[in-house]
């Protein structure tokens, strides 16, 4: 009979979030900030028109919190649409 | 100029007069940095704080290289479009543009008004002002310059929507 072998229980540490930060530019338009943020993260309208209001009015907005290697593959992804955005560990 | 979607898969730029047409032909040589370090630093903005030193020199060795390709690949694009730019002496010109283009023409014309605005040095203010000014410096027209193309972008958001 062959023996039974019970793999260790792994634990597998989520690790620190991430924030994706978009920055206030004058240049970028509102309407091309809405788009990009409906494009790269999926946001509905009505939510991407959320994100580009805080970040033209409040100076910046967090659009995305999670894993460092996804918060790394959006802020290229907003860097090839000329957003100022940066990567930042979530308080 | 009017611009709109025609049929599924363009968008026609038509009634372009002569110095509408000059300034859409600038676009593509407006997007040479020519090595403007302001100009570089705004279209290669720093992904990250100086903490992040690892990140940053890799940033700096894969990330950056694609986005200056993709830059270029872009403002290519709308070079090989403009050349379509049917524009005959006395008559208002006319372009048709594939709708596959339009992100291509929104981030070379990104590119052209954060570049000029870095050149410049436009503050946010300068940048929000829509008044006419009353005399016309090389500064005001570049101005106009950026206004110009920032027309021409939501009319291509609009369109592509």
């Amino acid at each position: 009979m062959a023996e039974t072998v019970v793999e260790p229980k792994v634990e597998v540490s989520l690790g620190t979030p991430w924030n994706v930060v978009v920055h206030n530019d004058p240049v970028n338009l509102m309407s091309y900030v809405t788009m990009v943020f409906q494009r790269v993260f999926g946001y509905s309208k009505e939510k991407a028109q959320q994100h580009m209001l805080e970040v033209h009015y409040k100076g910046r907005s967090i659009v995305w919190t999670g894993t460092r290697e996804r918060a790394e593959f959006y802020v290229q992804q907003l860097h090839g649409y000329l957003l100022l955005a940066t990567l930042e560990k979530a308080e | 100029m009017l611009i709109r979607r025609l049929k599924e898969n363009s968008i026609e730029l038509t009634e372009i007069e002569p110095i509408e047409a000059e300034l859409l032909r600038k676009v593509p040589s407006v997007c040479d940095t020519g090595g403007d370090s302001r100009a570089e630093t705004r279209l290669f903005s720093s992904p990250a704080d100086s903490s992040e030193r690892q990140f940053l020199n890799d940033w700096d060795e894969y990330v950056r290289p694609g986005l200056r390709h993709l830059f270029l690949s872009a403002r290519k694009t709308v070079e090989a479009d403009l050349e379509k730019l049917l524009d005959r002496p006395g008559r208002l010109g006319r372009l048709i543009v594939p709708r596959a283009h339009g992100d291509a023409w929104l981030n070379t014309l990104n590119q052209a008004r954060l570049i000029l605005a870095s050149k410049f040095d436009f503050s946010d203010e300068e940048l929000s002002m829509h008044e006419v000014p009353k005399s016309f410096s090389r500064r005001d027209l570049v101005l106009l310059q950026i206004n110009f193309y920032a027309a021409i972008q939501e009319r291509i958001i609009d369109a592509m929507e």
